[in-house]
């Protein structure tokens, strides 16, 4: 596995910069290491996305470093997996829960599991199975 | 005229060129550079390549700077690039349904394609139906 590694530093201010890129980042589903790394799984997408971010952090008076990296430690390409796929299973799980309540929203479910989606990095199996179960709940009320 | 970008042309790069084409420079020559490189002839101008005039600017995908840059008003090209922001970048808010479908729809048009100049060509029916298609739409005044 790949991992592309972003490095920035942003004004203090205007803190609407700081945020902005920020804001970015979660959408991204990144994640940050020590607070001073920020990562993501080496797709065409996310290289893509991180360019550009990389782009605006530049455009916003900051710096930025980006690379392509590997881990040389297996276990800790385990851990940094498992922090990409915890909140991720996490949210197929609630959205498994909400369509066992009855009269589920199928349409914010759909929409939900759509966006969870995309922030899912190593194929989570319980994706398959919320797209089955939203699928199976439709015209059953 | 001489229009360079990187090789490996998407949904944003695929439309700038059908923009180029049909609203800027019908007589527009396409060349692709390595990604990363930044090696531009003289008299040959840049786009969609970080730090350039032509390119992504404030969260704006690169077919939004030429609609700036080149003073295009057209409301139908203005809807086109808002599906291009959505389909390319990261946006908090989405209200193009067709934005995921055309980024994916480009994609494969960069896998089946012998060269990023056919690509470009391919492309360029895609997005002459968008815009046929939105031209059509009864309008709301």
């Amino acid at each position: 596995m790949d991992w592309l590694l972003l490095v920035y530093k942003i004004p203090r201010e205007p803190t609407a910069g700081r945020v902005y890129v920020w804001r970015k980042l979660k959408q991204l589903g990144a994640i940050a290491i020590q607070d001073a790394v920020w990562v993501l799984p080496a797709t065409r997408r996310t290289r893509e996305n991180f360019q550009w971010l990389a782009a605006e952090v530049t455009e916003l008076g900051g710096e930025s470093s980006l690379f392509t990296a590997q881990d040389v430690l297996g276990a800790q390409n385990e851990s940094l997996r498992e922090q990409f796929a915890a909140p991720i299973r996490e949210a197929y799980n609630e959205i498994l829960a909400a369509l066992k309540r009855s009269k589920p929203d199928l349409e914010v479910l759909s929409k939900r599991y759509q966006k969870v989606k995309l922030k899912d990095y190593f194929q989570c199996p319980l994706g398959e199975k919320v797209r089955q179960r939203l699928l199976a709940a439709q015209g059953s009320e | 005229m001489k229009w360079v970008t990187w090789q490996n042309v998407g949904v944003d790069r695929i439309g700038c060129a059908w923009l180029i084409r049909k609203f800027i420079d019908s007589k527009a020559k396409f060349q692709f550079i390595p990604p990363g490189t930044l090696e531009i002839h003289e008299g040959a101008e840049p786009f969609d390549v970080p730090g350039v005039r032509l390119s992504h600017h404030q969260g704006h995908c690169s077919f939004h700077a030429f609609l700036r840059e080149y003073k295009l008003t057209d409301p139908v090209l203005h809807r086109i690039a808002r599906m291009i922001d959505e389909a390319d970048t990261v946006q908090e808010v989405q209200v193009e349904t067709v934005a995921p479908g055309l980024d994916f729809i480009c994609e494969g048009i960069r896998l089946v394609s012998p060269d990023d100049a056919t690509a470009l060509d391919r492309g360029a029916m895609i997005y002459d139906a968008l815009y046929a298609l939105l031209a059509a739409e009864p309008k709301i005044s």
